[in-house]
């Protein structure tokens, strides 16, 4: 979730209201948008992502002038003409561009700061890490001629001067080099990677942008540029009209002046910024039925007004419904119920009586949960401490320390959190024998038991994923022998009405001679011996450990 | 006089060696102390013998008083370094490793003074230290309170009876007659009958016995269930399903776009082998693509691509969500009301309060014409079963449900408004792929149960439970959950 740091100075002065702290941390969170903590330049804010229209001061303050009934309905800014044209030249890998000329702006006294802040936060979520949308502003005293041209250049093709960023001292540099060298170039080149052409933007001077990478040193903005060439490139023309329509919004609401840009591709002219509206319509049962209280069709145009759209009413012998205008900065408006929870929160949330669903239904646990429920019981009868053991482990502990190999159908995690998780777990013990080697200062005997979650491969299943419940126990402590152990096996399979058998076996985990196969109603469903005193000296358990597991529906 | 049999194996044992303590007594006789003690004292009564009873106190030293005994205190660690170095200054004492727990006892001691660089006082060496060596080499040692307090010394207190033999005791060991009062009863005096003539001795009944660790439910498993018998009780049925489990029951069908970024390579785990799903229903992925790429009815889709390999894509799950969307895609009628309380696994962190894996709650509730109202009222009584109450409900965003609600809730100990879940009505783009109709709501919510235990029982660090770096101790010395 994105943090956007705002001066509250700043903020009042755009509310055109003094807020004090807690009120604008009071106001913002009935907004939805909670206070983080204390930046270095002011309030921290969590934006929560449904709304990139609020990732700057400019937004949040244009969303409490709603909420304070100072601003409603739609507003769109004036967009006057301009001579400027992008011609585009056919870039496949990245195919739109749209702009826009921002005039009389005034950049001092932290707004450059605010507007690079919030060009940061749309690349990284509507922009999807500059993937999906990258924004390049310019001075537009900066470029020559009023036609510019968007095309692709292979990698080594021309050279520009990018901004120095991060040490990087100006220099001429290729785009490949820029990839290569450039601090920048190297975190965005991912981008591009094994593209043979990448995208650049030409003035009649030369190439002065590099998108989705680095703009051009010539046309760098400063505090004291006021007029503003803004450029936006992505794969996704919708998208890239939201992110310009956002930025626009800030600067109109600044006092700035836009125009319009006409972008030229070879089958089609159109004019950017796109600021059109659009529409949905919802019913007016069904905004009471969603939030369960009655309103008046007044109540619910004002409503809408106060979360910044317009409603017209079209009431008919059956329903009246409303055909609601969704402004252009809003990208979360996609369904007609949208449009409700914003009613909803106009409303107030917290102000709706919570109400028990007068629905009857029959509740009921899982036979899976019935079953390991009542083998848990047994066990814990039996002396058993239940335990909780993570499903994810390693091999060390999983195979290694229990002297035997990983099975070829164990399952790996491809990208694990630490190699100590990087293991499905195929059965319990290690777990159980782990729990006692962190215990050894504790009373003895500790009998330890775990009913829990174990998985394999297995090419027969849909997932390709066999995943099973296992039973497994340990007795540890000076009277822990295989005896033991057998004595509380056969005492749980005959809870079950089962009948168990021990053919002996041999396994690494176990002492030679004094380890069998768990047979179940005639079915092999596991093990049972005395653990190998190599693997308790290792973990430096000092009392003797009998152990048994099996496959739960055996049990059945 | 006559004695009890436990009288008289106590006389008997004592008169072996004239004086002794009741543990060797104890462990002689084959009594617990509490019979022996309760034998004393009418052996006192009786005067046989005289009893003193002492309370000495010894001291040990704790692990960090060992690792002190050893390495010296950590002041005098950051002593001898300034001694060392000549114009030291904090920052380069930050450094060290003894100076977090050192630095304020060299202050407190006068060891040094802090200025632009820290300068060595005189450091004599302190009864504290004398204290820890000696007690390291197995002296006794004179303790001073501060060490004890500072906790690197344990006091333990040692209660001692000791009995000593009187002459007319040493005469009553002579005789050989004692009467039949009984220590324990056996089941020869069960047989014989002799019970019926017999007298029981007196025991100590407040004497202290051994605890017994019998089996018992893991706390987390405890509070599993008990949110198990809530939900059966409110009308759910319990839903199992996959852990690992194709994105798209996962994702897909929870209308997260697949460029979303929390479906990014670093929120989920992905397996080795196998890496994708064989079999995905069609007509669903069809309806599924449909209404990310279109929208659903009335309404807009994404603005992203739309793939059946991403789709097919395996993980663990990272929420049980995925279970209600196998369960919807099973033509449930409403009513109905499901949940699971089961592990997901998320690849975010881990610490104190976060788990690579753990166990959430989710619920959701099918119905008619269901509205926000009763998404909210079904929260209320939910939580009220575990003392929390005066809900509150903040609106939200999830990909999946609108209205979405945070939901926040009383500490019951603190008081303080912590999040103790997340909610929602199901989009219709979630619902309209499996073909329920537009009148149908389905509400929904998870939350973490981890979480809900340790607001319960205050554990500080959920390691403790749940895992193998859990401590024994404390799951068997738990209160056991009820209410």
């Amino acid at each position: 979730m994105a943090v956007v740091e705002v001066e509250l100075e700043e903020l009042s002065r755009l509310v055109g209201r003094d807020l004090s702290r807690d009120e604008a941390i009071d106001e913002l969170f009935s907004l939805g948008v909670e206070f983080e903590g204390e930046g270095e330049d002011g309030l921290q804010f969590e934006v929560v992502p449904d709304r990139p229209d609020r990732l700057s001061v400019e937004g949040l303050a244009r969303s409490l002038r709603y909420q304070f009934g100072d601003d409603r309905g739609v507003r769109v800014p004036n967009l006057g003409e301009s001579d400027y044209t992008i011609r585009v030249e056919g870039v496949p890998e990245r195919p739109y561009i749209v702009g826009a000329v921002v005039r009389d702006v005034d950049l001092s006294g932290g707004v450059l700061d605010s507007i690079i802040q919030l060009q940061e936060k749309l690349h990284a979520t509507l922009g999807r890490r500059r993937s999906k949308g990258a924004i390049g502003v310019h001075d537009l005293t900066m470029l020559k001629g009023d036609e510019f041209v968007y095309r692709d250049v292979a990698p080594e093709e021309d050279t520009f001067v990018p901004l120095e960023i991060g040490g990087e001292q100006a220099r001429e540099m290729t785009p490949g080099e820029v990839m290569d060298e450039h601090p920048v170039g190297k975190e965005y080149s991912r981008i591009l990677e094994g593209a043979d052409r990448v995208p650049a933007i030409y003035d009649d001077i030369g190439m002065f942008s590099f998108p989705p990478v680095i703009n051009g040193k010539r046309t760098e903005v400063r505090e004291d540029s006021r007029d503003l060439l803004i450029e936006m490139t992505g794969t996704d023309e919708w998208t890239v009209d939201k992110m310009l329509n956002i930025l626009v919004y800030a600067f109109a609401d600044r006092g700035a002046t836009v125009e319009e840009v006409e972008v030229e591709y070879d089958d089609r002219r159109t004019l950017k910024p796109d600021l059109s509206t659009e529409s949905k319509t919802v019913g007016h049962e069904r905004i009471e039925s969603m939030l369960g209280v009655e309103l008046s069709a007044k109540e619910v145009v004002d409503y809408l007004e106060r979360s910044g759209m317009d409603a017209t009413v079209e009431a008919s012998d059956d329903e009246t419904v409303y055909d609601v205008t969704v402004p252009p900065y809003r990208t979360d408006v996609m369904h007609p119920l949208d449009v409700v929870d914003d009613i909803g929160r106009a409303y107030g949330f917290n102000e709706m009586e919570p109400r028990y669903p007068d629905v009857s239904t029959v509740g009921g646990l899982s036979d899976g949960t019935r079953l390991e429920n009542a083998v848990r019981k047994q066990l814990v009868g039996l002396g058993f401490q239940d335990l909780l053991n993570f499903v994810l482990t390693n091999d060390d502990d999983c195979y290694g320390a229990m002297r035997r190999d990983a099975p070829d159908d164990a399952i790996r995690v491809a990208n694990p959190y630490s190699e100590d998780y990087s293991v499905v777990r195929s059965w319990l013990l290690p777990s159980l024998v782990s729990v006692l080697a962190n215990n050894t200062h504790r009373e003895y005997p500790q009998n330890l038991a775990e009913v829990g979650f174990c998985a394999a491969r297995d090419d027969d299943e849909n997932t390709g994923v066999r995943e099973e419940t296992h039973v497994a126990a340990v007795v540890c402590g000076s009277d822990a022998g295989y005896e033991a152990a057998k004595s509380r096996l056969a005492s749980l399979v005959e809870d079950f009405d089962a009948a168990l058998e021990t053919p002996a076996t041999e396994h690494p985990s176990f002492i030679d001679g004094r380890a069998a196969n768990v047979v179940i109603d005639g079915e092999e469903a596991g093990v049972i011996g005395e653990i190998h005193p190599e693997i308790l000296a290792e973990r430096e358990i000092l009392q003797p450990v009998a152990a048994f597991e099996f496959e739960i529906d055996a049990l059945r | 006089m006559t004695l009890t049999s436990n009288e008289r194996r106590v006389l008997d044992t004592l008169a072996e060696r004239d004086e002794a303590d009741a543990e060797t007594l104890a462990e002689a006789t084959g009594l617990g102390r509490g019979p022996v003690e309760g034998a004393l004292s009418m052996l006192e009564e009786k005067g046989y013998v005289e009893v003193e009873e002492t309370a000495e106190t010894r001291y040990a030293l704790t692990d960090e008083g060992s690792e002190y005994a050893d390495d010296a205190l950590p002041e005098r660690r950051l002593h001898d370094y300034l001694v060392e170095n000549d114009g030291a200054t904090m920052d380069e004492l930050r450094e060290l490793d003894a100076f977090e727990i050192g630095i304020g006892h060299l202050r407190r001691k006068g060891w040094a003074d802090v200025g632009e660089t820290v300068e060595p006082n005189d450091a004599p060496r302190g009864d504290d230290e004398k204290a820890l060596e000696a007690l390291a080499e197995g002296e006794d040692a004179d303790v001073p309170e501060m060490v004890v307090e500072r906790g690197l010394v344990e006091r333990v207190e040692e209660r001692t009876v000791v009995a000593h033999l009187t002459d007319e005791g040493r005469a009553a060991a002579e005789k050989t007659t004692a009467t039949e009062e009984k220590g324990e009863l056996t089941h020869d005096d069960l047989a014989s009958g002799d019970w019926k003539d017999a007298t029981f001795a007196d025991y100590n009944v407040e004497a202290d016995a051994e605890t017994t660790f019998g089996g018992r439910e893991h706390i987390l498993r405890q509070m599993a269930n008990r949110v198990k018998e809530v939900m059966t009780s409110m009308g759910f049925q319990e839903m199992e399903g996959p852990h690992v489990d194709a994105e798209f029951y996962i994702n897909d069908c929870l209308f997260m776009p697949q460029d979303h970024p929390a479906r990014t390579h670093w929120d989920k785990f992905l397996l080795e082998e196998p890496t994708h799903i064989d079999e995905l229903p069609d007509e669903l992925v069809e309806n599924v693509e449909k209404v990310h790429l279109e929208g659903a009815e009335g309404g807009d889709g994404y603005h992203s691509a739309w793939e059946r390999d991403v789709a097919r894509t395996l993980n663990l799950r990272g929420h049980t969500t995925s279970l209600s969307m196998r369960y919807l895609a099973q033509d449930v009628e409403p009513p109905a009301r499901y949940f699971s309380v089961d592990k997901v696994y998320r690849n975010d962190t881990l610490d104190p309060t976060h788990l690579l894996e753990f166990f959430q709650i989710e619920g959701w509730v099918m119905a008619r014409d269901l509205s926000v109202r009763d998404l909210m009222g079904t929260f209320v009584e939910f939580y009220s079963h575990f003392g929390i109450e005066d809900i509150e409900f903040k609106p939200h965003y999830n990909p999946y449900t609108e209205p979405s609600f945070e939901i926040f809730g009383e500490h019951p100990e603190t008081g303080e408004l912590i999040e103790i879940g997340n909610s929602g009505m199901f989009r219709r783009e979630v619902l309209e792929p499996h073909g329920i109709d537009e009148d149908v709501e389905v509400m929904a919510w998870g939350l973490a149960l981890e979480r809900l235990l340790m607001l319960i029982y205050g554990f500080e660090d959920i390691r403790d439970v749940h895992g193998t770096l859990c401590d024994l101790e404390l799951l068997r010395e738990v209160p056991v959950l009820w209410e």
